[in-house]
C-alpha cells in the first residue's frame, strides 16, 4: 500500500477506500478504455471499407455529362441528324443563400437575358433547400454567353451553367418517319432513332464532385474525378437524300394536286439487296419541331374540342397520327399492283407463256362465290395474250390464271414471297412481316389456310389474284416485286449500311437473301411484260409512268377498300409500283395515294393519279442515278431542250444557233446584235418554243399566267408564248397529243415575271384508259 | 507524526488544518495541458467548416477555435491559481459552493435558455454555462467533506446514506426538471461512486442498482422516445436520414479514418455531415482525422492522465484530498468514456461532451478548475 511503511494517521484514507479505489482505477482507467480502443478496432479497421464507402457515397455530387448522340448520314454522307452542344441554366438557391447573394438581381437578370418570366426565376431562388433548380434547357451559344457574362459580372456562386447536347435536323422534315426524333433527355423517340438508339446514344459522363452537406464545394480535401461519356456511334443509312428529296416533293405536288383525303406514302428501294433509298409518308413534319401538328390539324382540334383536356387528347392523336409511317405501319389492299406476284407464280410454274391466250367477256363465274367477278373493263377485253392481260390489267384473265396455279401453290407462293408466315395453325389468320430495322412495322392479314384452300370455295383465290381481300403494307408489297425484277431473290429490307464507332471502326450491314423465290428467266420475263405496261403507248394502263428516254416498268394499283365498301361508301387506294431500268432494274418505286378527292377532275385510278407521279420520280431520279436519256426517234423531235446562249451574237447568227436546237425565234429592237434572250440560256424548254430575241430594246412580257389543265403541251407552249413565257415538261417530253395537262408547278392566276419557264404534268387521258384497274 | 483531532459528537471528527507545502504533481499537470492542447487544435479542425459556410459566425473559420483558445487560456491561469490554494479552504468552501449551485440548478427552468424541450443554460451575456457543470464539482467536495465528517459512521444509514441521498436527491430533481437524464446520470453515478470510496456497505449499492434498473423501466414506460433511443442504438442504419442520422454519421467519421487518418483539417464529414462536430461529436472527427492510431493515442493520454489521477489519489496523507482526487479523476473517467461510448454507438446517444476537446467555454473552465484543485491536493501526496 501507498502508506506503507510510514506512520498512518486517523484522517488517512483507511486501507479499504484503497482497495476500492484501486477497483476503480481498474475499470476507469484500463478496463473501459480496452473495451472502447476495442470497438474503435472493430469500427475504424474491420468495417473501414463499408463505412468510408457509405460516407463518401453521401459527400459526393454527381454531374452527367451527356454523351455527343451519333450523327446520322444518307448513304452519300449528307447529315440527316447531328447533335450540337448547348447548355442549361440551373441555379443553386442554397448558395444563393449561403453567400447572402441578390436573389432579386439574379432573378431579374435571368429573366430578362432569357426572355423569362421573372416572378417564376424569383421564386426558384426561394426554394433554399435546393442546390439544383433549371432555369432554362438546352439555349443557344449566344444566350449561354450572356449568362456566363452575367454571372461573371455580379460574381454569383448560385448560377450555374452546364453542358448538354441539342439535336439537330438539317433537312427539317426530309425523311421524317425513317429518321425518328429524341425526346427532352435524348433518348429516340421514333424511327431509326429510337431502333438504333442503343448505338446512337453513347453512354453518359460523370464528374464526381466531393460536396459539402450544403452542396458547396469542399473548402480542403476537396476532389473531383471524372467518367469521360461515350461519344455514339454514327449511323449511315441507305436512305440517299436527294431521291428522298425527289420523291417528297412529287408526293407532296400529288396530294395537293388529286386532293388525297388521308395521306401518300412512297417508298424507293433498291431492288438487288433490299436496300431503301427513299420512304416518304405524308403528310410529314419538322423534326426540329416534332410536336407541332399541322394548320389543318389545329383547326380539326380546335372544331371539335370543348375542354381542354379534350383538347390536348385530340392533339396526341393527331401527332400519333403525323408521327406514323404509312410505307410500313398501315396495311392495304394492294389491288391490281399484286397482278405482277400472280403473273410471277404463272410463269414461274410454266402455267402461261407469252403465248398463252386469255378470253375476257366481262366477267367470270367462280365457285363458291355467288356473283360473277366482273372485269373492270365494261364488255370485257375480249381476246388478248399474257402481255395484252397484264397491259389491261384484266380482272377475268387474271381470276383464270389463279385458278391455273390453284388454291394451294398460291398459298404457297404467297408465303414464300414474305407476306404471311405459317404457323402449324391451319385455322388461323396469318400474318407476317418483311423485319427491316425500323420500329413499327405492321403484320399482314392473310386468310387462313382452311379459308383460302377450300376447293369447295375459290372466291378468296379468285379475288387474291387481283390483290383484293387481303391487307399487306406497302413495304411487304415493294419487297415482293422487288424480289418479281431483280433475278428472284426476296431480300430483306433495310435502311442501315453501316454503324461506325466513335474509335473509327464500321460495322456495315450486308444485304440479306431472305430466299430466292423464282429463277431468274422467270424475273426477265416480268421485266418485259412490265415494260410493255408502261412503254406501249396504245395499250399500257401504265403509259402516264413512261419517261422518254428511259425504259420503266411497272404495273398500276386501283384498291378498294373492302372494309368501307362493306359500310357502304367506297374509297380507293390509287397506286403504281415501277421499276426501272426495265431491262435491269436497279430500284423499285412504290407511290401510293390514299383516298383521292372528288375535287381535282382527274379520273380516280392508279393509272391517271399515281402513274404520273411515278413517271415524275423517275424523270428526276434515273439521271441523278447516272442513267442517260436513250431517245427514240419520236422521242427527239419532242424532247424538250436548252436554249443557247445568243446573247451578242449577230441577229442572223443567233437564229441559225436556235434553229440548229430546235426552236424558232422573233426578234424586236433596232440593232443588229443580240442585247438580251428570252428565256435564259439554259432554260430547258418545250422543242419548237419560241425564244424572243431583243437587240436594243428593253426586254417585256410576263403576266398572268393562264390554267393550262386539259390542254395539250403544244397548246400549253403556244398559250404560254403569248406572255413571254415558257413550258417544260416534268418528264423531259410530251408533245404526244393524246397527253394534256393536269398539274402546273406555278399557280394559274400568279403573275410571272418575263421569261419564267413553267413546268406541267402531261397525262394521258384516253378514254380508254379509265377504269377501275 | 502528530495529528489532532476532536471528538465533537458521534461519528463528527473534525481534523486540524495540514500546513505542509509540497509542489504541484507535474505529470498529472503535463497531461491535461497536452490533452487540452490536443482539443483546442481538434476545435479548429472540427469547426472550420460549419464556421466558415455559416452566417452566424460571419463566415469566420477560426471562430470557434478562437473563442475556445480563450477560454484554454483563461482555464489554465485558473487551473493554476487554484492549484494555489490549500485544501482546507475547498472544504470550507464546500457546502457554499453546493448551496450555491443547488440555487442555480433551481433558477435554470425559471431563467434559463431553453433549447428545444430543455431548459440547462444559464445566459451571462458573453457566454452561456450549465449549472449542472458545477454541481457535479460541488458535489464531490461536498460529499468529500461529509465522508470526513462521518467517517466514524459511513456504515450507518444515518450517517452514511441518508445525509447523502436528501442532497443527490435534491440535485436530481432539479436536473430532471430541466430536463436533463445526461447530467442525472453523471451525478448519481460520482455520487454513488463517492459513498463506494467513503465506505459505505456493498449491499446498498445492490439495493440502488436494482431500483435503478426498476425505475429506468419506469421511464422506458412514460417517455416513449427513451424506448425510441434504444432502438436506434440497436439499428441505427434503420433510418439513416431520420433518428439514426447522427450516430450514423458519427460511424462514417469513425471508420472514414482506417489506421492513419485522412490527416488533419482533412476530414470530409465535418463539411456539415456530422451534427456537433465540434461538440459532442468531436471525437469522431478525432478518430477520421487522425485514424485508429490517433484516436488510440488520445485514449491512451485520457487512460494516463485517469490513471496518474488515481494514483495521486492512493498516495494522499488525507482523507479529504484522497477523496476529492478520485471523486474528480472518476468524473473526468465517466465523461470520457461515456463521450466515447455514445460516439462510437456502444450506448444509446446521449449528450455528454468530451472534456478538453468539446468545444464550450465554461464547460471548460469548470474541467481546468476541477483539475487546479487535484493539483492542489497533489501537493499533499507522498510519491
Amino acid at each position: 500500500m501507498a502508506n506503507k511503511g510510514r506512520e498512518r494517521r486517523p484522517d488517512a484514507p483507511n486501507s479499504m477506500m484503497l482497495r476500492r479505489t484501486l477497483f476503480l482505477l481498474s475499470v476507469c482507467g484500463v478496463a473501459a478504455f480496452a473495451v472502447l480502443a476495442a470497438r474503435l478496432y472493430q469500427l475504424q479497421i474491420v468495417r473501414h471499407e463499408e463505412l468510408a464507402s457509405r460516407a463518401a457515397a453521401q459527400q459526393v455530387r454527381e454531374t452527367t455529362v451527356s454523351a455527343p448522340r451519333g450523327t446520322i448520314y444518307d448513304r452519300r454522307g449528307n447529315v440527316l441528324a447531328m447533335s450540337a452542344g448547348v447548355d442549361t441554366v440551373y441555379l443553386s438557391p442554397a448558395e444563393i443563400e449561403l453567400y447572402g447573394e441578390d436573389a432579386g438581381a439574379i432573378a431579374r437578370g435571368l429573366a430578362d437575358i432569357l426572355g423569362l418570366d421573372y416572378g417564376s426565376v424569383y421564386e426558384k431562388t426561394q426554394n433554399t433547400g435546393s442546390w439544383y433548380e433549371v432555369v432554362a434547357r438546352r439555349i443557344e451559344a449566344d444566350k449561354a454567353a450572356e449568362v456566363r457574362a452575367f454571372k461573371e459580372e455580379g460574381g454569383y456562386n448560385g448560377v450555374k451553367i452546364e453542358a448538354d447536347t441539342k439535336r439537330y435536323y438539317p433537312n427539317g422534315s426530309l425523311a421524317a418517319h425513317v429518321i425518328g426524333f429524341v425526346g427532352t433527355d435524348n433518348t429516340g423517340l421514333g424511327g431509326i432513332e429510337a431502333k438504333y438508339d442503343k448505338y446512337l446514344s453513347g453512354s453518359d459522363g460523370f464528374i464526381m464532385r466531393s460536396t459539402t452537406a450544403a452542396g458547396t464545394d469542399m473548402l480542403l480535401g476537396s476532389w473531383e474525378d471524372y467518367f469521360d461519356a461515350v461519344p455514339g456511334c454514327d449511323v449511315e443509312l441507305t436512305i440517299d437524300a436527294t431521291i428522298q428529296y425527289y420523291i417528297e416533293k412529287h408526293l407532296a405536288q400529288a396530294v395537293e394536286d388529286y386532293d388525297i383525303q388521308s395521306g401518300a406514302a412512297a417508298i424507293c428501294m433498291e431492288v438487288d439487296t433490299g436496300a431503301i433509298l427513299a420512304m416518304a409518308s405524308l403528310g410529314n413534319f419538322d423534326l426540329n419541331d416534332y410536336q407541332t401538328i399541322s394548320p389543318g390539324a389545329m383547326e380539326r382540334v380546335d372544331a371539335e374540342a370543348a375542354t381542354e383536356a379534350e383538347r390536348a387528347q385530340l392533339i396526341a392523336a393527331e401527332q400519333q397520327l403525323m408521327w406514323r409511317n404509312k410505307a410500313l405501319s398501315d396495311t392495304y389492299e394492294p389491288g391490281s399492283t399484286f397482278k405482277i406476284i400472280t403473273l410471277a407464280m404463272a410463269l414461274e410454274e410454266g402455267l402461261v407463256d407469252e403465248s398463252s391466250q386469255f378470253f375476257c367477256g366481262g366477267s367470270v363465274s367462280v365457285p363458291g362465290r355467288g356473283t360473277p367477278v366482273k372485269c373492270w373493263k365494261a364488255g370485257g377485253h375480249g381476246p388478248q395474250d399474257l402481255t395484252a392481260a397484264v397491259q389491261h390489267s384484266c380482272n377475268v384473265a387474271f381470276v383464270n390464271i389463279g385458278r391455273l396455279i390453284g388454291e394451294e401453290r398460291f398459298y404457297d407462293y404467297a408465303e414464300a414471297f414474305g407476306f404471311f408466315e405459317r404457323t402449324g395453325d391451319t385455322s388461323a389468320q396469318l400474318t407476317g412481316r418483311t423485319g427491316i430495322d425500323l420500329g413499327g412495322e405492321s403484320g399482314s392479314i392473310w386468310w387462313s389456310e382452311d379459308v383460302f384452300c377450300d376447293p369447295e370455295n375459290l372466291s378468296q383465290l379468285a379475288a387474291a389474284s387481283f390483290g383484293q381481300t387481303f391487307n399487306i403494307t406497302p413495304l411487304q408489297l415493294i419487297t415482293a416485286v422487288s424480289a418479281c425484277v431483280n433475278g428472284g431473290n426476296l431480300m430483306r429490307p433495310y435502311l442501315v449500311s453501316e454503324i461506325t464507332s466513335p474509335a473509327g471502326l464500321s460495322e456495315a450491314h450486308e444485304p440479306e437473301r431472305v430466299r430466292q423465290v423464282l429463277s431468274e428467266e422467270t424475273s426477265a420475263e416480268i421485266c418485259a411484260i412490265l415494260e410493255q405496261v408502261v412503254g406501249d403507248a396504245k395499250e399500257g394502263t401504265g403509259r402516264n409512268a413512261a419517261v422518254a428516254g428511259y425504259r420503266i416498268g411497272g404495273k398500276t394499283g386501283t384498291s378498294t377498300k373492302t372494309t368501307q365498301e362493306i359500310a357502304g361508301t367506297k374509297e380507293y387506294i390509287v397506286s403504281f409500283i415501277g421499276a426501272a431500268p426495265a431491262d435491269d432494274p436497279e430500284i423499285a418505286l412504290l407511290v401510293l395515294l390514299d383516298n383521292p378527292g372528288s375535287g381535282s377532275g382527274v379520273y380516280v385510278s392508279g393509272g391517271q393519279m399515281a402513274a404520273p407521279v411515278v413517271g415524275k420520280m423517275l424523270a428526276d431520279i434515273l439521271p441523278y442515278l447516272g442513267y442517260e436519256p436513250e431517245y427514240s426517234e419520236s422521242e427527239l423531235e419532242s424532247v424538250d431542250r436548252a436554249v443557247p446562249d445568243v446573247t451578242g451574237m449577230g441577229l442572223d447568227e443567233a437564229r441559225a444557233a436556235l434553229a440548229g436546237s430546235g426552236f424558232e425565234c422573233s426578234a424586236a429592237g433596232p440593232g443588229g446584235t443580240v442585247t438580251g434572250q428570252l428565256p435564259a440560256a439554259g432554260s430547258v424548254i418545250a422543242s419548237g418554243s419560241e425564244v424572243l430575241l431583243y437587240a436594243g430594246t428593253e426586254i417585256t412580257g410576263g403576266g398572268t399566267v393562264p390554267d393550262l389543265t386539259g390542254l395539250t403541251y403544244a397548246e400549253a407552249r403556244d398559250a404560254l408564248a403569248e406572255l413571254g413565257l415558257f413550258v417544260s415538261s416534268d418528264r423531259t417530253a410530251g408533245a404526244d397529243d393524246a397527253r394534256r395537262v393536269s398539274g402546273q408547278d406555278f399557280p394559274a392566276g400568279g403573275t410571272a415575271a418575263p421569261g419564267a419557264v413553267i413546268t406541267v404534268t402531261l397525262y394521258d387521258n384516253d378514254s380508254e384508259l379509265l377504269g377501275i384497274y | 507524526m502528530q495529528y489532532a483531532a476532536t471528538q465533537l459528537g458521534r461519528g463528527v471528527v473534525r481534523e486540524r488544518k495540514d500546513t505542509r507545502s509540497t509542489r504541484i504533481d507535474l505529470p498529472f499537470a503535463a497531461l491535461t495541458l497536452l490533452l487540452l492542447t490536443i482539443g483546442v487544435v481538434m476545435v479548429l479542425s472540427a469547426s472550420y467548416a460549419r464556421a466558415y459556410y455559416s452566417a452566424a459566425t460571419g463566415h469566420n473559420a477560426a471562430y470557434y477555435f478562437l473563442r475556445q483558445l480563450g477560454f484554454a487560456a483563461a482555464g489554465t491561469v485558473i487551473m493554476f491559481a487554484l492549484s494555489r490554494f490549500p485544501m482546507s479552504f475547498y472544504r470550507r468552501m464546500s457546502f457554499p459552493l453546493l448551496a450555491v449551485s443547488v440555487a442555480l440548478l433551481a433558477l435554470v427552468p425559471v431563467i434559463g435558455v431553453a433549447e428545444g424541450d430543455a431548459r440547462r443554460w444559464i445566459d451571462l451575456g458573453f457566454t452561456t454555462f450549465q449549472p449542472s457543470e458545477i454541481a457535479k464539482v460541488a458535489l464531490i467536495l461536498y460529499f468529500s467533506a461529509l465522508i470526513c465528517r462521518y467517517r466514524a459512521a459511513m456504515s450507518t444509514f444515518r450517517y452514511g446514506i441518508l445525509p447523502f441521498a436528501l442532497v443527490l436527491a435534491l440535485i436530481l430533481g432539479l436536473l430532471v426538471l430541466e430536463p436533463h437524464f445526461s447530467a442525472a446520470v453523471i451525478v448519481v453515478a460520482i455520487g454513488g461512486v463517492m459513498l463506494f470510496l467513503g465506505g459505505a456497505r456493498l449491499y446498498w449499492f445492490v439495493g440502488v442498482g436494482v431500483t435503478a434498473l426498476a425505475g429506468l423501466g419506469v421511464i422506458m414506460l412514460f417517455f416513449p422516445y427513451a424506448s425510441q433511443r434504444i432502438a436506434t442504438w440497436l439499428d441505427p442504419f434503420a433510418n439513416t436520414s431520420g433518428d439514426g442520422y447522427q450516430i450514423v454519421q458519427s460511424l462514417y467519421s469513425i471508420g472514414s479514418g482506417g489506421l492513419f487518418g485522412l490527416g488533419l483539417g482533412q476530414g470530409r464529414q465535418t463539411y456539415m455531415y456530422l451534427p456537433e462536430e465540434h461538440n459532442d461529436f468531436i471525437f469522431a472527427v478525432v478518430c477520421e482525422e487522425l485514424g485508429f492510431a490517433g484516436a488510440c493515442a488520445v485514449l491512451l493520454l485520457f487512460a494516463a492522465l485517469i490513471v496518474r489521477g488515481y494514483y495521486l489519489a492512493l498516495h494522499m496523507r488525507e482523507r479529504y484530498s484522497f477523496l476529492v482526487t478520485a471523486g474528480v479523476t472518476t468524473l473526468l473517467a465517466i465523461q470520457v468514456i461515456l463521450n466515447v461510448a455514445v460516439v462510437t454507438n456502444l450506448v444509446p446517444c446521449t449528450g455528454i461532451s468530451l472534456p478538453f476537446f468539446s468545444y464550450g467555454g465554461t464547460a471548460l473552465l469548470i474541467q481546468l478548475a476541477e483539475m487546479g484543485i487535484v493539483l492542489s491536493a497533489s501537493r499533499g501526496a507522498d510519491i
